[in-house]
């Protein structure tokens, strides 16, 4: 993990005024919420598919929504 | 087919006419080893100085009187203008002198010329130095063996003024004998025609034998004979720095646009030199006349004042012409544009909209979207496959495995041609559009920006793995051949992929995920690939050069596919926080 840049985006974010502090959490909140929507819907589609590959590519698909999620938290 | 008959045929017709003259041959003798002769002193002085003459050029040139005392002096020492002009138009082309300060060392430079002249005229016939011409080449030679640079600089300049010497010496023999035989003195025109026809014959001259000093040396030394009138000998002066101009243009046909404006002011020059000095040449010959009585030239010593009204001639013309050089550079830039390759200009940049940050920045992103196309061909290119492969349906290892053919792209001739001068378009658009912008826009121009060095940074990088690719590829290793065939798989993924996303039905959540798997998939690939690795080094399957080239490129490549993924999400992600979301904190 590149602790810097985590570090600066946190920094940064709090620099900011408050209204647009505010308008940016909630515009965050809005893509998590998108993104956790992404997930269930492709972990509901993983259990009715049956070919490997194409369950292989949703298992990344979440994997890489699931990273997305960890990555909206520190934003 | 004519120039196949006519150069051989021009070739025999020479060699009869020189075999079957005695005089005709010590004569050309003469002008052939006097050429040799500037030809090592030009390159001694080159190894000798070790760059000096360039630095000297840099430094000294910052203003036209400064450019032009430069231009003499490099001229006078090194005895050739034209080495003085190849570094004077690299030195433009690179931005370190401008065209005023060049035009200054050429105009400089052609009183430069006029040193050789004194050369011959003095040491060649008042000092008769031809005495020591077998010396200097006995020397020249010897210290040519050393293993120093310098002293085989010394050996070369000391070869070439014992070769300029001795030519000098077979010339002024040929024509003392021609005396005897033929009076060509006698067969002057007089007035201005003769004038004119001795110009044109100075001019013809110089274009053939190539040096305009040369055709001094010629001049002096048939004075000198007698065989020529002192004042056909001035015509013939004139004409010989016309000639030169001559030569210089056919150079700049094959030059860049600095050579090109370079070849039109000395031209300029040198035609309203000659121009005011047909006008004036009794005048200037009285002139002469008066002035050599106060640097000591005796009354009929017609050889060092033909020298010294070569260079009046031309000091007049610097001052003549000089004065007129600031207008003469801004025709000179107008009239010599450089052709921008059609596919290299902007197509959505417009000064106009500048002020206008919105649009400005909506301008560049298609800009750099443009500036991506353009390298993707490149990119695909250098690893020998092609767009319409990639972006089909076909799986992808069958692409790969079936596209063996080199197709030769040369990455350096597309940047330069086509990428380099919209790069740098977009860099400008982007800094003069930013002083109007408030900080959030600033910050998504500056992204835009960095997209685009990205852009140009991924296809430098392809050059580098493009070597790799078609080396092994061509070889006899299956196992290294299947490698490499993987890493252009995972190129081709990614720019399958990124062009998927680009659709404009496809929203900015999908094609975030897209970017994410894209790059979980490049980390996956590379630990594979580097437990295969040590696989196959274990089983002497690959050995360990082709290793070490197999580590670095598949990490170069996956480098490569992280980058594209970060351009695709600067520009097909508008929104700025989903934006930031994508942007690695992990790489």
């Amino acid at each position: 993990m590149n602790i810097k840049k985590i570090v600066k985006k946190i920094d940064d974010f709090f620099n900011l005024p408050q209204k647009k502090q505010i308008k940016k959490n909630k515009k965050i909140d809005s893509i998590r919420e998108k993104l956790i929507n992404k997930k269930e819907s492709l972990e509901k589609s993983l259990k009715k598919v049956k070919k490997c590959k194409e369950k292989e590519e949703l298992k990344l698909q979440i994997k890489a929504i699931k990273n997305l999620i960890k990555k909206a938290t520190i934003v | 087919m004519i120039k196949k008959v006519a150069i051989p045929s021009l070739f025999l017709l020479f060699a009869y006419f020189i075999i079957s003259n005695a005089n005709a041959k010590v004569i050309v003798a003469g002008i052939a080893i006097f050429l040799i002769g500037m030809h090592f002193m030009e390159n001694g002085f080159k190894l000798f100085s070790g760059g000096a003459l360039e630095k000297i050029l840099e430094k000294f040139t910052s203003t036209i009187p400064k450019a032009i005392a430069t231009g003499f002096l490099s001229t006078a020492i090194v005895q050739s203008s034209s080495l003085t002009s190849i570094i004077v138009i690299s030195f433009l082309s690179a931005g370190l002198l401008g065209l005023t300060e060049a035009i200054g060392v050429v105009f400089g430079s052609n009183l430069g010329t006029t040193s050789t002249a004194w050369i011959v005229a003095y040491f060649g016939f008042k000092v008769k130095i031809s005495v020591y011409a077998m010396p200097m080449l006995i020397f020249g030679v010897v210290l040519r063996f050393s293993s120093e640079t310098k002293y085989k600089g010394i050996g070369d300049i000391l070869l070439g003024l014992g070769f300029i010497f001795l030519g000098i010496s077979y010339m002024k023999e040929g024509f003392e004998t021609l005396k005897s035989s033929i009076d060509l003195a006698s067969y002057a025109v007089e007035g201005y025609p003769g004038i004119l026809i001795y110009i044109l014959i100075g001019a013809i001259a110089t274009v053939v034998i190539q040096s305009s000093s040369a055709t001094m040396a010629i001049i002096i030394t048939a004075l000198a004979g007698g065989q020529i009138l002192y004042i056909s000998a001035i015509a013939l002066a004139i004409g010989a720095n016309v000639g030169t101009t001559v030569t210089a243009i056919m150079g700049a046909m094959a030059s860049n646009e600095n050579g090109k404006r370079l070849a039109v002011a000395h031209f300029i020059f040198n035609i309203i030199t000659a121009l005011a000095t047909l006008l004036l040449i009794y005048q200037l010959s009285d002139f002469v006349d008066y002035l050599s009585t106060f640097v000591g030239i005796e009354d009929d010593n017609f050889i060092l004042k033909l020298a010294l009204f070569h260079t009046v001639f031309n000091l007049m013309g610097i001052l003549l012409v000089s004065p007129f050089i600031g207008i003469m550079v801004i025709s000179l830039n107008k009239l010599f544009v450089p052709k921008m390759k059609k596919s290299s200009k902007p197509k959505f940049l417009n000064d106009a909209v500048i002020q206008v940050p919105e649009t400005a920045i909506y301008a560049l992103r298609n800009e750099v979207i443009n500036l991506y196309d353009k390298s993707l061909k490149a990119m695909i290119h250098a690893m020998n496959l092609h767009r319409e492969d990639i972006f089909s349906n076909k799986e992808l290892k069958d692409i790969v495995y079936s596209s063996n053919v080199k197709l030769n792209t040369n990455i350096d001739d597309i940047y330069k041609e086509t990428l380099k001068s919209l790069y740098s378009e977009i860099v400008r658009y982007a800094s003069l559009s930013q002083e109007h912008m408030n900080n959030e826009e600033r910050m998504v121009t500056g992204s835009i920006k960095t997209a685009s060095r990205k852009i140009v940074k991924s296809v430098k990088e392809i050059k580098e793995l493009q070597k790799n690719i078609n080396h092994f590829l061509l070889g006899k290793n299956l196992d290294i051949k299947d490698e490499y065939n993987l890493i252009r798989e995972q190129l081709a993924y990614t720019l399958r992929e990124i062009e998927s996303l680009r659709k404009d039905d496809v929203n900015e959540i999908d094609r975030l995920t897209k970017m994410e798997t894209v790059k979980i998939r490049i980390e996956n690939f590379e630990s594979s690939t580097n437990e295969k690795i040590d696989d196959l080094i274990r089983t002497n399957k690959i050995n360990a050069h082709m290793a070490t080239s197999l580590i670095n490129d598949s990490s170069f490549a996956s480098h490569i596919c992280i980058r594209l993924l970060e351009i695709a999400n600067i520009i097909w992600i508008s929104d700025k926080e989903t934006q930031e979301i994508g942007e690695d904190n992990e790489y």
